[in-house]
């Protein structure tokens, strides 16, 4: 459009397009402004912005200039990828009660946004504004007050799990600079349970970051479900926030639940254990549960992808675990089943660059067949094998942690 | 002509069903309540003190074809009223006793509560049927698993009766004034601080059409009754315009008390919704019992507070 068609339309149409291009200052402008200021950003309309450097400014001790590049780089690919996903120029057919238009862009090939849409965008994590990072936040935060449509049967709230995608990105872009392998494992669709070694200490980062590898490098952005035991369901703040981010309760009925809807389950059979080992046995993954998961897997007839994750274990090195703190906490939160605290240092965490490698899936036994006790401790210790082999592998070729 | 007794009757569900079956014709309907009616029918309507043996006698002299029983536990609120409770096991106990004794009873309906499955920060995300509860329950929960238990064990002695158990979601509505609607309709309502409990309600006609649909099919067997899906309480919140009041558990109990004094009813189980929330498997429903609720989660809110249905331009 050349600043004679743009001069043509209304003053109206012309903040649209305005609004469309997020020019600062539109709704203030005369119509002679507009025109000018829309014609001189008519070149760059098709390509989309940048995403924003979430650290520029700030110097990270550990994170050379080279990693922010690279950061950088991967975070663009990844934006331009994804908001192929988005048709920008269509907008949602929804309205409200009050006869407000829902104003968000359509996913490709259907009249709706993913809000509105049939569902896919609970197990498809696709930026609903097309764009990544905080700029998408306004939009993000209309959508939440509004509340104009449905969250699934877990409690995932799409609207919030964006709004942590995009915050926890930068961790996962810029801080922990995870690589990902083997990500052509992950199924297209259908359900399989993602079975990882846990560490963290001190937060679940581990979770967030194998829910991001999905989301962010397979071809189609999946949503892992990440289960987690019942203090998530007990914390004030967190017990919702993490269900609306797309956590659910480490129960069977829950795994069972999510597999029968074809869903990515993430599950850390090691457990609390897991979570306290001290920092001198980093990368020895314990025995993984009681092997339940091999049942569930088997039972849901869904291939089992063992994760190795190199780095969750050692951004708070905990140096001991004390029951004493335990005791303390459970004076606070009685319903707690909780025998030991880990303690680490570090109040931050460590910037260690993370590896993430997906191991080649366990397929299911022929369906119908029931794996004794036996059976399913005997799978759970061969996955605790591959997936401590693929740790050793990834520790015995990286120079550095960070 | 087929015999219909309705145990509280007296009540809004109560009267709607006799009006509804009413409607439905060729069915003679009897109703009972130990309270004077809220909604007016048509049908006669029989005062009794329900926990008594009058109701067993005055049920084995009528001799119902279909019962529905919905006078069955009464969510005890948390000061006083402990009387009540009890009154209705004893009432049901009584009920029971008599349709043994009667072989005529083709079907009997029992209205349940989802609160039978408590609230707790271990129960399953997804409520089946078969769920085991956790916690330590209420008395309103520890009544309801006592009388389902009782029902079953006649179920079981009697396999020519049908029985059909409905555990309702929390019934919300504008028109039914039961405690739940009462709370989320006042201007500001008080909240969990740091919670926002995953929520499931079926909208007052959706019950009724449960009911009525059972007494049609007459499935045994014991069903979740919900739409699908599940609503967080700022949702519900948020959807009616109301302001939501974070408060601390301790102020928070306190604010219940003090509407309580205001003479608004807490049931003793809410605390325990309002914290961990509940959201039941629908799936035997749908599929098993036949049955789909007219209203989605999101439309009952919108219907509640007066609000339009949403649309596709």
């Amino acid at each position: 459009m050349t600043a004679q068609d743009l001069s043509s339309l209304t003053k109206k149409q012309l903040i649209v397009l305005a609004r469309e291009r997020n020019i600062a200052g539109r709704s203030t402008m005369s119509k002679a402004q507009l025109v000018e200021a829309l014609s001189s950003t008519e070149q760059d309309v098709n390509r989309p912005d940048p995403a924003p450097d979430a650290f520029a400014g700030i110097n990270i001790p550990g994170i050379s200039p080279s990693d922010r590049a690279q950061a950088r780089e991967k975070r663009d690919a990844l934006y331009s990828r994804l908001s192929s996903f988005v048709d920008t120029e269509v907008h949602c057919a929804w309205r409200s009660s009050d006869g407000h238009p829902c104003g968000l862009p359509v996913t490709v090939g259907s009249p709706t946004c993913g809000l509105h849409g049939d569902g896919t965008t609970f197990d498809c994590a696709i930026p609903l504004t097309g764009q990544l990072g905080f700029s998408a936040w306004p939009r993000l935060l209309r959508q939440l007050s509004l509340a104009t449509y449905d969250t699934d049967i877990f409690g995932l709230d799409p609207v919030i799990a964006e709004m942590v995608w995009h915050v926890v990105n930068m961790l996962y872009f810029d801080y922990f600079r995870v690589d990902v392998e083997g990500i052509e494992n992950i199924p297209m669709e259908g359900g399989a349970v993602l079975v990882a070694n846990h560490g963290a200490a001190a937060l679940p980062y581990d979770g967030a970051m194998l829910g991001l590898s999905v989301m962010n490098e397979a071809e189609i952005p999946r949503r892992v479900r990440v289960i987690g035991t019942e203090i998530f369901n007990m914390l004030p703040g967190v017990s919702h926030l993490y269900r609306k981010a797309g956590g659910a309760y480490a129960a069977r009925e829950d795994a069972r639940e999510l597999l029968a809807r074809g869903h990515l389950l993430g599950v850390f059979p090691e457990g609390e254990r897991g979570f306290m080992k001290p920092v001198w046995d980093a990368y020895k993954v314990g025995r993984l549960g009681r092997g339940g998961f091999a049942d569930l897997a088997q039972e849901a007839s869904v291939p089992i992808i063992p994760v190795a994750i190199v780095g969750s274990e050692e951004v708070h090195p905990t140096v001991m675990v004390s029951k004493r703190l335990a005791m303390l906490v459970k004076l606070v939160f009685p319903e707690q089943r909780l025998d030991a605290v880990a303690i680490a240092l570090n109040p931050v965490p460590l910037p260690i660059r993370w590896r993430i490698r997906f191991l080649p899936p366990v397929e299911p036994t022929a369906p119908g067949h029931e794996l004794d006790s036996l059976d399913q401790l005997e799978l759970a210790e061969n996955v605790r094998v591959t997936i401590q082999t693929a740790l050793d592998d990834i520790l015995s070729t990286r120079r550095t942690a960070f | 002509m087929q015999r219909v007794l309705i145990t509280g009757a007296a009540g809004w569900t109560g009267g709607h069903l006799a009006r509804r079956l009413e409607k439905d014709g060729d069915l003679e309907i009897l109703g009972v309540d130990d309270r004077e009616p809220k909604i007016q029918f048509d049908s006669h309507f029989e005062q009794l003190p329900l926990d008594r043996l009058t109701l067993a006698q005055y049920v084995l002299d009528v001799e119902p074809n279909i019962v529905f029983h919905l006078h069955s536990v009464h969510p005890r609120s948390v000061q006083g009223q402990s009387k009540d409770a009890e009154e209705r096991i004893v009432g049901s106990l009584a009920l029971f006793g008599a349709l043994e004794r009667l072989k005529t009873v083709q079907k009997v309906i029992v209205k349940s509560d989802t609160a039978f499955y408590g609230a707790s920060a271990r129960n399953p995300s997804v409520l089946s049927e078969s769920a085991r509860p956790h916690g330590s329950p209420s008395r309103y929960e520890r009544n309801l698993r006592e009388m389902e238990q009782f029902i079953g064990d006649t179920a079981g002695r009697y396999p020519n009766m049908s029985v059909t158990v409905l555990r309702f979601a929390p019934i919300f509505g504008p028109s039914v004034g039961n405690p739940i609607s009462m709370f989320l309709q006042m201007r500001a309502v008080p909240t969990m601080l740091g919670f926002d409990p995953r929520m499931q309600f079926i909208h007052e006609t959706d019950a009724v059409s449960a009911l009525v649909h059972a007494g049609n099919v007459g499935v045994p067997g014991t069903f979740n009754v919900a739409p699908e899906g599940q609503i967080f309480l700022s949702r519900v919140l948020r959807l009616g315009r109301r302001v939501a009041q974070p408060l601390p558990s301790k102020l928070f109990d306190k604010a219940l008390t003090m509407l309580q004094r205001a003479n608004i009813v807490i049931p003793d189980d809410l605390r325990g919704l309002l914290k961990f929330g509940r959201v039941t498997n629908t799936s035997a429903m749908a599929n098993t019992f036949g049955f789909t609720p007219a209203f989605s989660q999101r439309g009952i809110a919108l219907d509640v507070y007066g609000r339009n249905p949403e649309t596709m331009a």
